[in-house]
C-alpha cells in the first residue's frame, strides 16, 4: 500500500522532468545578466555570467577545460571559479588562468582572445561553478544567449536590466518545443527583462545538418534607442540605424591614391565592349589576382581596407574584396554597391533582427540592365553572374548611398544551372571493364570540382585523386589518360575526359556475364537515419546529373538480359533510368535532379523512398550471355 | 617543461669573433629563377631553404649567443601553392631577439613588392607554441617567387635541429654551423650527403648542401612528418666536453631523481584506502590497473604554462598535471604498492625517430611507464590506454628506460604479445523470402589497440561520435544499411583484467548487397568485412612502411542458400597472397580466404595478419598485394541461381 502512494506522489514529477541520469555532464544553470547603463550618450553594458555544472559520471573529465573568448569590443573581468565536491565538502578555487591566442586556419591574424583555465579535483560528483564578468565596449554587441547548449542544462537564464529612458528589442529562435518563461519587472531604477527555460536537452550538430543557429533555441536582445532631455537616439530600433552605422564606418575607408586602381581597372576592360563583359572582365581579374588572407582587428574586422592597399598587397578579405570591386566597377561606369550578407549559417532577416548579428560576409552587387548580379571574389572559382552558393537565399543589404539601402533575396540558382552530363562509352575485354568516360560541368558542380582538385588533392597524383572523388566503378578502378579544359576558364563549362580500367567488376559465371553500368552512384550514401535524426539536412547547391552509358557487346555475346526502366519523380527530387538497344550496343540513359536546398524532418521519409529506389535502380545489372 | 628539467649549469668563458649574419644578405636586384617545365607544373618549389646557426662569444659578454639565420626561396604557380606560402609564421620561442625581418616578392615580370614592417603582427602565447611573428606576403601572384630572410637571437642552448626537406620540393638546401672553436656536435638524417668544413671569415664551420630534394609526400602507412631529411646539432660552451652517453647519464639523473620517491607521499592514503580496501591478495597487475583506472578517473592532465602542474602537492590537491607532473602520482603509487617500474623517455614515431646515438631534447617528448615483472606499460597521458603494450604511435621507436638506481638503457619499445590486436567475427547470412534483403548476424571481439580504441571512442565522443563509431563496428560501406540489434559488452574504459575482449553482437540488414540480375541475384558477400584500403599509388613509393600495430583478423561466414536457389561463381572467394621472411620463410602478413560448401550452407574462412608493423620499403609490391587481396575479397560475390 505504502509503495502507490509513493508512485502516485512521484509521477507527476516525473511528467515534467527530463531524465538526464544517462548522462556523463550537465549544467545545472546557466545565468546571464546583462545591466545596462547610459549616461549623456555614453553607455556602460557588462554581462554576469554564471555556470555550474555537475559531472555524473567520471567518463568526461575533459570537459574541466574552460576557455573565454574575448577580443577588443569586450573585456573579461573578475573570474571567480572553483570546484565543489559534496562527498567531502570540499571546495577548491581556480588558481591559475592564462590568456591565449589560437590560430585560426580561416582568419589569419585576429584580436580574438581567449582566457583559459582547467576545473580542479573535477571526478563522478563534482560540481564546477564559475561566475564573470563581461564588459561590452560597444552596444552594437549584446551578443546572443542560447537556452540550450551542447550537453542538458536544468536552468537556463538570461535577464537584461535596463534604465527607463532606453528601449530593447528581443527575439527568440527555434523555441517551439521548449518553454520559455518570460517576466517583466518595474522598479523606479528601470525595468528587468527575464527569459527562463527549465530541464532543456543538448544540442549536437549532424552530419550533413545545417548551422547550429538554425535548431538551437536562442534569443537575441539588442538596444533599439534611448531618451535624453526628451530627444531619441537611435541604436539600432530597425535596419536603418544598423544601416546607418554601416554607413558611418565605410566612410573611414581611406580613398588615398585610388588613381593607381583605376589604372588597372581600365586596362582589364580597355578592350571590351559591354557592361557585363566589362563586369565579368573585373570580377574575374579580383578572383584571381587577390588571394584570401584575413585580419580582424577591432573595427579592422567591419571597415574594409583601401582599394589600392589591397591591390598592391594582392590579398584581402571579403570586405576589402567587395570594395575593391566596388571602386573599379564604379569607374569604368557600372553601377555597383557594397554588400552586406551572411552565409547561410545565419538564419535571421535584416527586418526581425536589425543588429550585426544578421551578417558575416560581404559581396559586391553591380546593377546592369536593371539586373542585380552578386559578385563574391572570395569564391575564387564561381562563374560570374552566380551568387557564391552559401549566400544563395540570404537577405543582401545592398548600401546605395549615405542614406539608402535596398534589401534584395539572393535569388537559388536552379538546377540546370549546376549540370554534370556524363557520357560513358563501356567495353568488355577479356572479363575487363574498361571505359572512356566525358564529364562536363557547369555552375557549382563544377565549382566543387575545381576546389577540391586544387586544395584537397595533397600529394596524391591526379588519376588517385580522381580514384577517391569520382569513386567510379570500385576502389581499384585505374582512371588513365586524364585529361582537362576550362580548369581556370571560369565561363566555359569544365571537361574532363579520362580512360577507366575496373578490375574485378564485370562477373562472368559459367556462360553469362553480368555488368552494372552504375559505376557512378551519386547520392547512395544520403539515407538519413529516420529514428535519430533530429534537424534538417542542408544540400549546398541544386543539381542535375546526366549520364548517357553505351556498353558494346563483345563479339561472341548477345544480350540476355536488359532491365525494365525506373523512375522516382518528386517535386524537390527525383530520377529516371532507362535502357535500350541499338544493335549491337545497350544504351543506359540516367538523370538525377535535386531541386532543394534542404530536407525539412517531415520529408525525410520520402527521401529516403527516394534514396532507396536509387539505390534499387543502382542494383540492376544487364546480363550477356554466349551466343 | 622536459627542458627545463635538463638544464646543466654551464660556465662560459669569452672568446671573439665576428657574425656571420651580419654580413649574409639577399641579391640586391633579385631575378626569377629558371626552372624546369617539370618545376612549374608543382603548386610551388623551393629555390632555395638556407639555414644559418652560429654560436658566439665575446670577452665583453662573456656569455654565449646564438644566432640563426633562415632565408628561403619559393615560386608558387598556383592558387594552392600561394595558398601554401602567402602567409609565414615565424616562432619567437627562445628568441631573446629579432635582428630583422623582411621578404619581398618577384612577379613574374620582374617587379619587386617589399614587405611593409609595419605589417608584421605579433602573436602571444598562441596554444602550446609560444609567441609568434606573422606576417602575410604582398604583392603575390600566380608565377611569383617569394623571398624571406630572417636572423633572430635566441636562448643559449646546447642543442637544436632542423627540417631541410619539406612538403615540396627544394632545389637546393644549405645548412651552417657556424662554431668557432667551441665543441661541436653535428649529424644529418635521411641523406648520403656528408658535412664539409670551412671556415667563413676566418671561423671554423661546417656546412652541408643538397640538391633536388623531392617532396616529402603523405603516404599510407608511413610516417613521412618524421621521415624528413634533418639535421642535429650540439654545440657545447668553451672547455666543456661532453660525450653522448654524459648527456643521457645527466638526462637519467635529472629525471629519474623527480619519479623514484623514497617513499609514497601520504597524501595518497585515502585515496589508496578507496582503491584497495577490502581487495586482498591483488597481482601485480591487478593493482597497477587499479591505481591507472583510479589516476584517469580523478585527474586532468593539462598543457598549458602552470609550473606548479609538476609539483606533487600541487598536483594531489588539484587533480591536474602536466603529462610530466603525472607520472609523479604514478610513480607515487606504484611505490606505495612496491611496484617496481622504471620510467620510459621517447617519442612519437611519426614526429620522431629516437636516436640513442645522438642526444637532442626535441625528441624527448613522449613518457611512459614500463612494469619491469609484468613487461608492460602505462601511458600516463593516454585516456584510452590501461596497463598493457606501449600506444601504437611509439611502438617500434627507441627509448631511453631509467631504473630506480637511476642506472638507464636504451631499447626498441617493441610488442611483448604478439597476439595482442585481433578481431574475430562470426557472421551468419541468410536472405529474406523475396531474396530483397540479407540479414546479418554478427558476433565481434576486439582486442589489443582495437579494444583500447574502441571503449575510447565510446566513452569520450559526443552522440553524433558515437552514432557513427556504431555504425563503424557495424560493417562500414554498407549504404543502406538498417541495425536490426546492436549489444555491446566490455565497454568500460576501467578495466582489470588483462586485455579483455570488446564484444559486438549485432544484426544488421540491407539491400543493396544484393544485386538483380535477371531472375538471378548477385549477392555481394565481400562487402561485409567493409571497405577495405586500397594501395592505389602508381608513383614510387618513398617511406619505408609502418603500419599502425601488428593486427590480425579471423572471420567466419556462413550463409544459408536459399530454398529454391542454388550458388555459382564461390572461385572469387578463395585468395591467398602472403609476404614471407626472406630469411625464415615464415609469413609475415597475409590474407587467406577459403570456402566450403554443405548442402545449402557455405562457409568462408577469413585469415588475415600482420605479424609486425615494419615492412621492407623493398618489397612494397608484396605488402600491396596482402593489403589489396582484402580489398579483392571485397568485391567478392556469389551468384544465387533459380533452380530449373
Amino acid at each position: 500500500m505504502k509503495k502507490a502512494i509513493i508512485l502516485l506522489l512521484l509521477l507527476p514529477y516525473l511528467v515534467f522532468s527530463q531524465d538526464f541520469s544517462k548522462e556523463d555532464y550537465i549544467f545545472l544553470k546557466r545565468n546571464e545578466h546583462i545591466k545596462i547603463d547610459v549616461q549623456k550618450g555614453k553607455f556602460n553594458i557588462s554581462k554576469s555570467i554564471s555556470e555550474q555544472a555537475e559531472y555524473l559520471t567520471s567518463k568526461k573529465l575533459y570537459f574541466a577545460n574552460q576557455s573565454m573568448g574575448f577580443d577588443s569590443f569586450t573585456a573579461i573581468e573578475d573570474i571567480d571559479a572553483f570546484t565543489y565536491l559534496p562527498s567531502s565538502d570540499e571546495k577548491i578555487q581556480v588558481d591559475y588562468i592564462e590568456t591565449k591566442r589560437e590560430f585560426d586556419n580561416g582568419i589569419f591574424y585576429s584580436d580574438q582572445e581567449s582566457k583559459n583555465f582547467i576545473f580542479p579535483a573535477v571526478t563522478k560528483g563534482a560540481i564546477t561553478n564559475l561566475s564573470y564578468k563581461e564588459i561590452i565596449k560597444d552596444p552594437h554587441f549584446l551578443g546572443l544567449f542560447r537556452f540550450g547548449s551542447y550537453v542538458p542544462t536544468k536552468n537556463a537564464q538570461l535577464s537584461i536590466e535596463f534604465p527607463k529612458n532606453v528601449t530593447i528589442g528581443y527575439i527568440d529562435f527555434n523555441t517551439e518545443e521548449i518553454q520559455v518563461d518570460f517576466k517583466k519587472e518595474d522598479s523606479k531604477h528601470g525595468y528587468t527583462y527575464t527569459w527562463s527555460v527549465k530541464n532543456i536537452d543538448g544540442f549536437q550538430g549532424e552530419e550533413d545538418s545545417e548551422g547550429a543557429l538554425h535548431y538551437l533555441p536562442h534569443i537575441i536582445v539588442y538596444i533599439k534607442s534611448y531618451e535624453e532631455r526628451g530627444k531619441t537616439y537611435n541604436v539600432l530600433s530597425d535596419v536603418n540605424d544598423l544601416y546607418k552605422w554601416y554607413t558611418s564606418l565605410v566612410k573611414q575607408i581611406d580613398d588615398q591614391s585610388l588613381e593607381k586602381v583605376y589604372v588597372i581597372a581600365e586596362e582589364i576592360t580597355e578592350s571590351i565592349t559591354g557592361e557585363k563583359n566589362k563586369a565579368e572582365a573585373i570580377f574575374n581579374w579580383v578572383q584571381n589576382n587577390i588571394t584570401y588572407v584575413a585580419f580582424e582587428d577591432g573595427l579592422g574586422g567591419f571597415i574594409p581596407r583601401s582599394a589600392s592597399s589591397v591591390c598592391d598587397k594582392r590579398y584581402g578579405d571579403c570586405k576589402d574584396m567587395a570594395n575593391l570591386l566596388y571602386v573599379m566597377l564604379n569607374h569604368v561606369g557600372i553601377e555597383a554597391h557594397r554588400t552586406w550578407i551572411g552565409t547561410r549559417d545565419r538564419t535571421y532577416s535584416y527586418f526581425e533582427v536589425p543588429t550585426p548579428m544578421v551578417d558575416n560576409h560581404m559581396i559586391t552587387a553591380a546593377i546592369i540592365d536593371d539586373e542585380t548580379i552578386f559578385l563574391d571574389a572570395t569564391d575564387s572559382y564561381v562563374p560570374f553572374g552566380m551568387p557564391s552558393a552559401f549566400t544563395q537565399t540570404k537577405e543582401a543589404l545592398l548600401g546605395i548611398d549615405t542614406d539608402t539601402f535596398k534589401v534584395i533575396k539572393v535569388p537559388v540558382q536552379n538546377a540546370e544551372k549546376s549540370t554534370s552530363n556524363v557520357t560513358s562509352q563501356f567495353t568488355l575485354e577479356d572479363g575487363t571493364m574498361k571505359v572512356n568516360e566525358k564529364r562536363e560541368l557547369t555552375g557549382y558542380e563544377k565549382v566543387e570540382f575545381v576546389s577540391n582538385y586544387i586544395y584537397k588533392k595533397a600529394d596524391k597524383t591526379d588519376e588517385e585523386f580522381l580514384n577517391t572523388t569520382l569513386a567510379l566503378g570500385n576502389n581499384k578502378t585505374n582512371y588513365s589518360n586524364f585529361t582537362k579544359e576550362n580548369l581556370d576558364n571560369k565561363t566555359d563549362a569544365l571537361k574532363l575526359e579520362y580512360d577507366l580500367i575496373i578490375d574485378n567488376y564485370a562477373k562472368t559465371i559459367a556462360d553469362k556475364v553480368y555488368i552494372n553500368l552504375n559505376i557512378d552512384r551519386t547520392l547512395s550514401k544520403s539515407k538519413v537515419d529516420l529514428e535519430k535524426r533530429k534537424y534538417s539536412k542542408k544540400i549546398d547547391y541544386k543539381f542535375n546529373k546526366n549520364f548517357i552509358s553505351k556498353f558494346e557487346i563483345p563479339q561472341g555475346y548477345k544480350s540476355n538480359y536488359i532491365p525494365k526502366d525506373l523512375s522516382f519523380e518528386h517535386h524537390n527530387y527525383g530520377f529516371t533510368i532507362n535502357y535500350s538497344q541499338e544493335g549491337n550496343t545497350i544504351i543506359q540513359n540516367k538523370s538525377i535532379y535535386i531541386k532543394t536546398l534542404s530536407i525539412q524532418p517531415d520529408e525525410f521519409e520520402s527521401w529516403n523512398t527516394f534514396i532507396k529506389s536509387l539505390i534499387k535502380a543502382y542494383k540492376k545489372s544487364i546480363i550477356l550471355e554466349t551466343i | 617543461m622536459i627542458k627545463k628539467a635538463l638544464i646543466i649549469l654551464l660556465i662560459a668563458t669569452g672568446s671573439s669573433f665576428a657574425q656571420q649574419y651580419k654580413t649574409y644578405n639577399w641579391e640586391a636586384s633579385p631575378k626569377l629563377h629558371e626552372l624546369t617545365s617539370e618545376e612549374t607544373k608543382a603548386s610551388s618549389i623551393g629555390i632555395l631553404k638556407n639555414h644559418i646557426v652560429e654560436y658566439s662569444s665575446s670577452l665583453l659578454l662573456p656569455d654565449l649567443k646564438r644566432y640563426e639565420t633562415e632565408h628561403t626561396i619559393v615560386r608558387v604557380n598556383d592558387d594552392k601553392g600561394i595558398a601554401r606560402h602567402n602567409t609565414v609564421y615565424i616562432p619567437m620561442y627562445e628568441v631573446t631577439q629579432v635582428i630583422d625581418i623582411k621578404a619581398r616578392t618577384i612577379n613574374s615580370k620582374g617587379d619587386v613588392v617589399l614587405l611593409n614592417q609595419e605589417n608584421i603582427k605579433e602573436v602571444k602565447n598562441v596554444d602550446e607554441y609560444g609567441d609568434f611573428k606573422i606576417f602575410a606576403i604582398e604583392g603575390v601572384e600566380k608565377n611569383s617567387e617569394i623571398e624571406v630572410l630572417y636572423t633572430v637571437e635566441k636562448e643559449f642552448d646546447m642543442y637544436g635541429s632542423e627540417f631541410l626537406q619539406s612538403n615540396y620540393k627544394i632545389k637546393e638546401a644549405k645548412f651552417t654551423f657556424i662554431t668557432g672553436t667551441l665543441n661541436s656536435n653535428i649529424k644529418a638524417y635521411r641523406t648520403s650527403e656528408k658535412f664539409e668544413s670551412k671556415t667563413i671569415d676566418g671561423i671554423e664551420a661546417m656546412t652541408i648542401v643538397l640538391n633536388d630534394i623531392p617532396a616529402m609526400i603523405d603516404e599510407e602507412y608511413a610516417t613521412p612528418d618524421a621521415n624528413k631529411i634533418a639535421v642535429v646539432y650540439q654545440c657545447l660552451p668553451r672547455g666543456q666536453d661532453i660525450t653522448q652517453e654524459m648527456f643521457w647519464g645527466n638526462v637519467s639523473n635529472n629525471i629519474g631523481r623527480k619519479f623514484f620517491p623514497e617513499k609514497a607521499s601520504i597524501l595518497i592514503d585515502t585515496d589508496l584506502t578507496n582503491i584497495f580496501e577490502g581487495k586482498e591478495g591483488l597481482s601485480v597487475f591487478e593493482k597497477a590497473a587499479r591505481i591507472d583506472n583510479f589516476i584517469k578517473s580523478n585527474f586532468n592532465v593539462v598543457k598549458n604554462n602552470n609550473e606548479e602542474l609538476t609539483d606533487l602537492n600541487y598536483i594531489l590537491k588539484n587533480r591536474s598535471a602536466s603529462d610530466f607532473g603525472i607520472l609523479k602520482v604514478y610513480a607515487n603509487f606504484l611505490k606505495s604498492q612496491n611496484i617496481e617500474f622504471e620510467i620510459v623517455v621517447s617519442a612519437s614515431r611519426f614526429e620522431y625517430k629516437f636516436d640513442p646515438d645522438f642526444f637532442n631534447p626535441n625528441m624527448l617528448r613522449a613518457f611512459l611507464i614500463y612494469l619491469p615483472t609484468e613487461k608492460k606499460y602505462i601511458a600516463a597521458d593516454r585516456i584510452e590506454y590501461r596497463v598493457g603494450e606501449a600506444p601504437a604511435n611509439i611502438l617500434g621507436n627507441y627509448g631511453l628506460f631509467i631504473k630506480s638506481d637511476l642506472d638507464y638503457y636504451f631499447t626498441k619499445i617493441t610488442q611483448e604479445d604478439p597476439d595482442y590486436s585481433k578481431i574475430s567475427r562470426n557472421l551468419d547470412i541468410s536472405f529474406d523470402e523475396a531474396i530483397e534483403s540479407a540479414i546479418i548476424k554478427e558476433y565481434q571481439e576486439y582486442s589489443g589497440h582495437w579494444s583500447a580504441t574502441n571503449r575510447g571512442v565510446l566513452s569520450l565522443s559526443n552522440d553524433e561520435g558515437i552514432l557513427q563509431f556504431k555504425d563503424y563496428l557495424t560493417g562500414t560501406g554498407i549504404e543502406d544499411k538498417i541495425e536490426v540489434a546492436y549489444e555491446a559488452e566490455n565497454t568500460d574504459i576501467n578495466q582489470t583484467e588483462y586485455n579483455l575482449p570488446f564484444i559486438v553482437k549485432s544484426t544488421i540488414s540491407s539491400e543493396s548487397l544484393i544485386e538483380d540480375a535477371g531472375d538471378s541475384y548477385l549477392f555481394q558477400v565481400g562487402k561485409i568485412i567493409g571497405t577495405q584500403s586500397e594501395l592505389y599509388q602508381e608513383t614510387e613509393r618513398v617511406n619505408p612502411i609502418e603500419m599502425t600495430y601488428p593486427n590480425q583478423y579471423d572471420y567466419t561466414i556462413t550463409i544459408t542458400i536459399p530454398d529454391g536457389y542454388t550458388a555459382d561463381g564461390l572461385s572469387s572467394l578463395n585468395i591467398d597472397k602472403s609476404y614471407k621472411s626472406k630469411s625464415t620463410g615464415e609469413k609475415l602478413c597475409k590474407f587467406e580466404s577459403n570456402y566450403i560448401q554443405e548442402g545449402n550452407t557455405i562457409t568462408i574462412t577469413i585469415q588475415e595478419f600482420y605479424k609486425t608493423h615494419e615492412y621492407d620499403l623493398f618489397r612494397y609490391d608484396e605488402f600491396r598485394e596482402v593489403i589489396n587481396a582484402a580489398s579483392d575479397f571485397n568485391k567478392a560475390y556469389i551468384l544465387l541461381k533459380a533452380t530449373e
